[in-house]
């Protein structure tokens, strides 16, 4: 027997023990080769408008790098944590600490590699499947199997720089301790796990105040809670599992009528140190799966937002032509596009209205709007009736103004803004009474008001006679081409705007908009996120389920040996399948139900920033987890339960 | 009526070579008795053991406790029948570590549903008997292996079963915890009535018993009783094991 033989026999005489391993690798390789098949797909990469489907997919390849870096040097460390004692029993019969260094480096590149060529063997096998799965969420009518040579070079790279990584960090782990450490790093002493009651109490009141702050948030005040909110609660988890878990389970053993009855003792006893030795691991599962829930369940419901663009893109070509240009560039403009949609058998309607500009003196409020776009109220209802709106605003009267919305999601913000009095340099007031009920202008065809980030007001609407008497400083022209069926101007204007849209701050003599070209670009976008989501999301997921494994794998013979002193005491085969399964449950569900709740409010706070409701679709990502949970833990169960009994009497 | 008859038992467990492990053993068990069994190794004590502990099925012959045969009950009632009837002492002591000394001799008053009031007066009466009252709230790791030993033993008699099974209890210790254990044992059989079938190696062990049956190549082999000096049946028994062959190495073997 060679040396490389004993390395080699190591890995494939323990199977069992890395399958788990084995399988999320591969897995991890064969997601990382499909998605750079994807991005190196000269469809993909020669198409101006998939660069961002390009983009997101790299985002992709990196989340998944570096979680599988976590997960290998996570995975690989208790590995060589278990094997302390068959190190020791190699280092007493004189093999030296660098023999041992290049055993383990040699079994671990063994694994690496045929994971590497599992994975990408597997995508070449599933690379059709894969893009007729994408270019269905691309909307694309299909892509043909391509094969570039970077996908396979890219993949089979960085996954062998990976293990090699990993490999040598081996050493790190492995062969510094003593041989009568390594001979005693097997003998477990089940110590009484300890818990502090403060820090109990602690991670309670951390996940409370998260979930409170997470539920309290306005739109205004999400991005900048968002931090703090997750860090507290992922400090609150970890304590959750580290101490509060503990000390519950230690406080219903402290009530002995309870404890003391029947299985109970066993279950609750065994649940204690489940709970203290797989703290770590479970805390990593929960916040692994929250993350993927949440990005999941956020991309899902961002998909719905996109079939609402009508109503933020009222006309399907929205133009404005600026007060200072020429005006025969304009009508040349102008002229082509009507063009274009009589090329494309497009019937529109056309509306052309007046924007005045007036100068601001003063306002109230913290900001300040130099000039002020203002339309007519007759020219608003005209709009909306283009676009088909139904409206039962009162006519204005006076000073008043509406606030011009510039897109829906604006809604969300009116309630932050404090509502202002403009004075115009001509004397005139202007009163802010309220926000329009549609967006009559869509965004980037006027300057923001406010003069600020944040919410895109686009301007106000007077009355009719307001309007006349304003002396404006600059009047613009807004054209909106009204079509019914929006999504076909797609590509309209592109000697315009390339990417559907001119917004009004550019240089340009003029602002366009294409809600054609912005709905395949971002329906393009929200698509190819939620499908990297979900790969990365099934990524995450699988390496969850390896852990899990791993952790019961390492337990099945301390456990086995208990339950074998249990059955020859007389615990019968409906007792011992009740305590496994309470205890399974618990490790199977706990994270997976806390990363909902987690989620769930994460989903709420982000429901501040956008007005659409999103919870059918986030429900039905969490029911898909939940089910292929619950077929895993069924599957690792009966497994579990069959191992264990397979020598018990 | 004996408490433990055994009659007839064979045993082959079959294979590419079939052994015979148990060939024809009978005998009885009265109530109160302590019997230990000693033999060679491989000479059917474990596979006698397990047989009247109903964990292995024997091929032919039959076994009654209480006039009941746990052969014939299913799986389920099996499970209860050795919950009730039976205590078990291991070589190895097998108590569970994630539970207290307290909770481990317990366990089988816990698992029949008894009242808590019930089980921690019980608790109390073993506690004094064995004398490990100071050790109830330690936990497995922190008490040695006689003590272990002995909580096992009170682990075994709390729920009063018919019969303890000893399966090698000094096999593990040391000779002073041994002789500790043994006096243990003998006290509980004197004092609660309890019947004890032990299995050892162990001469000095097997001194304790009234009885001891020896078995060889899973026949029947002699029988010997106790009569009223420990010293002289300790003798007799070395001179049995002497007759039994390569059994002198196996005694010194044990006794470290």
């Amino acid at each position: 027997m060679t040396f490389r033989q004993i390395a080699f026999r190591n890995v494939a005489r323990s199977k069992r023990k890395y399958a788990a391993y084995f399988v999320s690798s591969a897995f991890s390789v064969m997601v990382f080769f499909l998605c750079a098949l994807f991005i190196y797909h000269p469809q993909i990469s020669g198409a101006l408008i998939y660069d961002t489907a390009a983009d997101t997919m790299m985002a992709a390849e990196a989340i998944i790098y570096a979680f599988c870096s976590l997960f290998m040097f996570v995975s690989v460390g208790s590995f060589l944590q278990s094997r302390k004692k068959e190190f020791g029993i190699l280092l007493m019969h004189g093999m030296t600490k660098r023999q041992l260094h290049t055993m383990i480096f040699l079994e671990n590149m063994i694994i690496g590699t045929v994971a590497i060529l599992t994975g990408t063997g597997l995508g070449l096998l599933l690379g059709k499947l894969f893009l007729m799965i994408g270019a269905s969420f691309l909307g694309l009518p299909s892509l043909a199997f391509y094969l570039s040579w970077q996908a396979p070079v890219l993949t089979i790279c960085s996954f062998v720089l990976l293990f090699l990584l990993i490999s040598l960090c081996t050493f790190l782990f492995a062969g510094n301790d003593s041989l009568m450490q390594l001979f005693q790093g097997q003998r477990k002493e089940e110590e009484e796990p300890k818990v502090s009651l403060p820090l109990s109490l602690l991670s309670l009141v951390l996940l409370l105040s998260g979930y409170y702050l997470a539920a309290t948030a306005t739109a205004a005040s999400v991005q900048r809670i968002m931090f703090p909110v997750v860090a507290i609660t992922v400090l609150g988890t970890y304590l959750l599992y580290t101490q509060l878990s503990v000390a519950i389970v230690k406080l219903l053993r402290s009530v002995r009528n309870l404890y003391w009855h029947r299985t109970n003792i066993i279950t609750l006893s065994g649940l204690s140190y489940r709970w203290r030795d797989n703290g770590r691991m479970l805390f990593m599962v929960t916040i692994v799966s929250a993350v993927s829930f949440t990005s999941v369940g956020v991309f899902a419901s961002i998909h719905t937002l996109s079939r609402e663009l009508n109503l933020d893109y009222p006309a399907a070509v929205g133009y404005v032509e600026k007060g200072n240009a020429a005006t025969e560039a304009s009508e040349a403009n102008l002229q082509g596009i009507r063009e274009e949609l009589e090329a494309l058998d497009l019937s529109y309607e056309l509306l052309r209205i007046p924007v005045k500009f007036a100068s601001v003196a003063s306002q109230t409020g913290p900001d300040r709007t130099l000039r002020l776009p203002l339309i007519a109220y007759s020219d608003y209802r005209l709009a909306l009736d283009k676009a088909g709106f139904s409206t039962d605003e009162q006519t204005l009267k006076g000073n008043e103004g509406l606030v011009m919305i510039g897109s829906q999601r604006d809604r969300s913000l009116t309630a932050e803004r404090k509502k202002v009095v403009y004075t115009l340099s001509q004397g005139l007031p202007i009163q802010e009474i309220g926000y329009t009920r549609h967006v009559p202008i869509a965004e980037y065809l006027l300057p923001e008001l406010d003069g600020r980030d944040g919410g895109d007001f686009s301007g106000v609407v007077v009355s009719d006679a307001l309007f006349q008497s304003i002396d404006p400083v600059q009047t613009d022209h807004y054209t909106g081409f009204y079509i019914k069926d929006f999504p076909e101007t797609v590509g309209i204007a592109a000697g315009l705007a390339e990417n559907g849209k001119r917004a009004y701050e550019s240089k340009a003599d003029y602002a366009v908009v294409v809600s054609g070209t912005l709905f395949e670009i971002q329906r393009t976008l929200y698509s190819t996120m939620l499908f990297a989501s979900l790969l990365v999301g099934t990524v995450f997921f699988i390496a969850a389920g390896s852990f899990l494994y791993y952790r019961l794998y390492t337990e099945l013979d301390h456990d086995r040996l208990q339950y074998s002193t249990l059955s020859k005491m007389g615990l019968t085969d409906k007792e011992l399948d009740r305590i496994v399964t309470i205890q399974l449950s618990l490790l199977f569900f706990v994270p997976i139900g806390l990363a909902v709740l987690h989620s769930l409010f994460a989903f709420i706070a982000l429901q501040r920033l956008f007005y659409l409701s999103i919870f059918t679709e986030t429900g039905a990502v969490l029911i898909c987890y939940l089910a292929a949970q619950g077929l895993y833990f069924f599957m690792i169960r009966s497994r579990y339960l069959r191992n264990l009994k397979k020598n018990l009497i | 009526m004996p408490l433990l008859d055994v009659h007839n038992l064979s045993k082959i467990y079959e294979g590419k070579v079939s052994t015979h492990a148990l060939n024809h053993i009978r005998f009885a068990v009265e109530k109160g008795e302590f019997v230990g069994i000693m033999g060679p190794s491989g000479s059917g004590k474990t596979t006698l053991l397990n047989l009247i502990a109903a964990i292995d099925e024997p091929t032919s012959g039959q076994i009654m406790i209480n006039e009941k045969d746990p052969n014939t009950l299913a799986r389920q009632d099996k499970a209860l029948f050795r919950r009730h009837e039976l205590g078990f002492v291991f070589q190895h002591f097998n108590l569970l570590d994630t539970l207290t000394v307290e909770e481990n001799v317990v366990l089988p008053l816990t698992l029949a549903g008894m009242r808590v009031p019930e089980v921690l007066r019980r608790l109390e009466e073993v506690a004094g008997q064995l004398s490990i009252g100071h050790l109830l709230h330690k936990r497995t790791y922190e008490i040695s292996g006689g003590q272990m030993q002995r909580v096992a033993i009170a682990r075994a008699m709390i729920h009063r079963p018919a019969l303890i099974l000893a399966d090698e209890p000094t096999g593990s210790l040391d000779s002073k915890s041994s002789g500790e254990v043994m006096d243990m044992l003998a006290e509980v059989n004197k004092a609660e009535g309890a019947t004890v079938l032990m299995v050892t190696h162990d001469a000095v062990a097997a001194s304790f018993c009234h009885r001891v049956i020896f078995i060889k190549d899973g026949r029947f082999f002699s029988e010997m009783y106790r009569g009223s000096s420990r010293g002289t049946f300790f003798q007799g028994i070395i001179d049995m094991l002497s007759l039994l062959g390569g059994a002198s190495h196996d005694v010194s073997a044990n006794r470290i």
